[in-house]
């Protein structure tokens, strides 16, 4: 049996295949941009793809992400704070809070062991603090996002940004940089600030290890060592972790396709 | 629509009142009323009679309506501008005029339909000839000096002192108290005289036992109304209908047709309940609301959580908007002015010091009556609802394990909505519920 998970997120749309075991099969990565459905569609037929399947062997979609109504072949659509937190403890059993830095939102999980959201936060309607913070950087310092954590390693003596608005982002840092400040210095001082800004939403709900660590951000080590430095916790983070709202959606498609079969129905949800 | 099930379900020979005939009746009958209340400002205006501005939060209505002086509460009327879609031009207006966009929705909303000319969709807003600002909120103060200065009205601004200790250690009857008490006694001498002054009449102490019993009625009727939610279903939206018994509250506060509508909310509700009807068709989850709605996308705001079977059982709003009824007001009519300052001054110090000790409150709510979750709507343009509210879902979480939501826009700023990210967080908070449930059932 193979069911999927689409995550339509603001600025990826990530897709999962995952076989009855249950197991990640197939995945895909791609940009949203400005038409959802298609993109919605794109990902999924990648990641059935990437399984070596075909969309007819999917017996359940369930689509999750601010754009998860437009996952219209999906069965039902789940929001990612439930989907991260399945998807987190599915990645690591043993996780109790979850922290997840997407492209516009940042949310802090407490979750049960059954992966059962208890309680969550997210971040003010502005994106302050998010990734979209770290994408201004990555602009205003002409770098690839990739690039942007390991230089902020080399850092010695980092900023102090006074900010976490993305609007204002680029002048404080070209400000730092005007002052004769080290590119790598500035870096670090942007990871600082969104690094205590997620850890003061993990504290709403509560700082307890397992953390788990999710979304696009997770893939970046300076945000990982400076959050193990302010948790004073290590944080899980895997090679899946940006995948884990799509795994999260996968899981509650096998729900749905294993108490359909327990009932006798049959056949996918795909003509 | 459950309503149209009623006449079906009704069972011959049970001796009650017709159900037809009650169900429904209360919103038929607010709507009337408040079309009658903006008749007869719109009439006193157009007269040239003065009329008052007042707040929800301590109107002293009891004493302006011996006077004859019609009452205009520009927080209702700013709201009802929202709910029919004409605030925006209002606030562009008085941001256009100078003021900032994070000043108070109400107030900017307010000064736009004066700077306007005064027409409100649902009629004339007066001219103020007086303003009784109490010091429940600082912005009253503030926006009764924008009156002031358009129409040169006098300001009577009344000075609740707040509790002089901590957690209700300064009880009436106390000494401390009982100064305080004389001291809005003689605020409310002098707010006679003034009301004497402008209107040319005699306070009349019969006039004013009489509305002061009206008062002590409804105050009555209104718990009642209240307490008819710890039912189930809960026979009434807090959010929605708690805005009707509300709004008329304030506007008919001592009159006896404010009291007779309380009368018949309190009888519908109780047939509802006897029929099993609810305020929403499927009730799975009962929520208390703090802070208010928002106005601008009033019916949105409620389908978010009526499309997953949450009603407001409770909201705080039906408290602290009520200048006191909630908080068992029992005037002692054989001591009329006495009494009343002995109430206001309580009731305002609760509210006050609520602010401190809202968890209490809170948790007694959920337990009382039956809460599932606490929607904290943080409102931008207001501190006075929205401060510490993430401390407050925070406490309840811990201290407690209530679950609580916390989601932010405005009172009537249509650019402080947006609509994914406040349906993502409502959405994720009743899975959340559900899982909650699920796992209690487990
Ligand atoms: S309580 Fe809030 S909404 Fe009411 S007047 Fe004060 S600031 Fe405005």
């Amino acid at each position: 049996m193979l069911v999927a998970g689409v995550d339509v997120g603001s600025t990826q749309t990530k897709a999962v295949v995952m076989d009855g075991e249950p197991k990640v099969v197939g995945r895909s990565l791609i940009e949203t941009g400005a038409r959802l459905t298609e993109a919605a569609q794109e990902a999924f037929s990648l990641a059935v793809v990437d399984a070596g399947a075909e969309e007819r062997d999917v017996a359940s979609v369930v689509g999750t992400g601010y754009g998860r109504y437009r996952v219209e072949f999906g069965e039902t659509q789940v929001t990612e704070i439930s989907c991260h937190a399945r998807g987190a403890v599915f990645l690591f059993p043993n996780t109790t809070s979850v922290l997840d830095v997407g492209g516009q939102d940042t949310k802090a999980i407490r979750v049960g062991g059954d992966g059962q959201v208890l309680d969550f936060c997210m971040n003010d309607k502005c994106s302050a603090g998010t990734g979209r913070f770290l994408g201004a950087a990555s602009q205003a310092l002409e770098l690839p996002l990739g690039d942007l954590g390991p230089l902020a390693l080399t850092a010695k003596n980092p900023v102090k940004m006074t900010t976490t608005c993305t609007v204002f982002a680029e002048s404080e840092i070209l400000g730092w940089l005007a002052l004769g400040r080290k590119m790598e210095d500035v870096l670090l001082g942007v990871h600082v600030a969104i690094a205590s800004r997620s850890v003061s939403l993990l504290r709403r709900v509560g700082i307890e290890p397992e953390i788990t660590f999710t979304g696009g951000v997770s893939r970046n080590a300076a945000m990982v060592k400076l959050l193990e430095e302010l948790t004073d916790c290590p944080i899980n983070v895997s090679e899946e972790s940006h995948y884990c709202g799509a795994i999260g959606a996968s899981l509650y498609a096998l729900d749905r396709a294993l108490t359909r079969a327990a009932a006798g129905a049959s056949g996918g949800v795909l003509p | 629509m459950a309503e149209q099930k009623v006449a079906e379900r009704k069972r011959p020979g049970d001796g009650a009142a017709p159900h037809s005939e009650l169900i429904g009746a209360t919103r038929a009958e607010s709507r009337g009323l408040i079309e009658t209340w903006w008749q007869e400002m719109s009439e006193a205006d157009a007269e040239g009679r003065p009329v008052a501005n007042v707040f929800v939060m301590g109107s002293i209505a009891e004493i302006l309506r011996c006077f004859d002086l019609p009452m205009s509460f520009p927080e209702i009327t700013s709201l009802q501008t929202a709910v029919r879609g004409k605030q925006m031009e209002m606030l562009v207006a008085a941001e256009d005029y100078g003021y900032s966009p994070d000043i108070c929705g109400y107030v900017k909303v307010d000064v736009g339909l004066h700077l306007t000319g005064r027409n409100h969709p649902s009629g004339k807003l007066p001219r103020p000839a007086l303003v009784v600002s109490p010091n429940t909120c600082n912005t009253y103060i503030k926006w009764s000096e924008i009156w002031e200065r358009m129409y040169g009205c006098p300001v009577f601004v009344l000075d609740l002192p707040g509790w002089r200790g901590t957690g209700g250690s300064v009880l009436p009857g106390s000494e401390e108290f009982e100064r305080d008490r004389r001291y809005v006694e003689g605020q409310l001498r002098e707010l006679i005289a003034l009301c004497e002054r402008i209107t040319g009449k005699t306070l009349d102490l019969d006039r004013l036992r009489e509305v002061m019993g009206e008062v002590n009625a409804l105050a009555g009727l209104y718990d009642e109304v209240v307490a008819e939610n710890k039912h189930h279903p809960a026979p009434f939206d807090a959010m929605l209908d708690g805005l009707n018994y509300m709004g008329i509250a304030n506007a008919y506060r001592g009159d006896s047709r404010g009291t007779a509508f309380m009368r018949l909310a309190r009888d519908e509700l109780r047939e509802r309940v006897r029929l099993g009807m609810g305020a929403i068709p499927d009730e799975k989850y009962r929520l208390l609301l703090i802070g208010t709605a928002c106005y601008s996308h009033f019916r949105r705001f409620l389908e978010l959580f009526h499309s997953w079977g949450g009603v407001f059982a409770h909201s705080e709003y039906m408290s602290f908007a009520g200048g006191g009824i909630d908080r068992g007001i029992r005037y002692e009519l054989e001591r009329p002015i006495e009494s009343m300052a002995e109430q206001i001054l309580w009731s305002a110090q609760q509210s006050f010091s609520g602010i401190f000790f809202s968890q209490d409150w809170q948790a007694r709510i959920v337990r009382e009556w039956d809460i599932d979750g606490i929607c904290f709507h943080g409102i931008k343009s207001c501190r006075t609802v929205s401060t510490g509210l993430p401390d407050e879902r925070e406490w309840q979480m811990r201290t407690n394990d209530i679950p609580g939501l916390f989601i932010q826009s405005d009172l009537v700023d249509a650019r402080l909505w947006s609509d994914a990210q406040m349906k993502n967080r409502i959405d994720a908070f009743f899975e959340a519920l559900a899982s909650r449930k699920a796992a209690a059932r487990r």
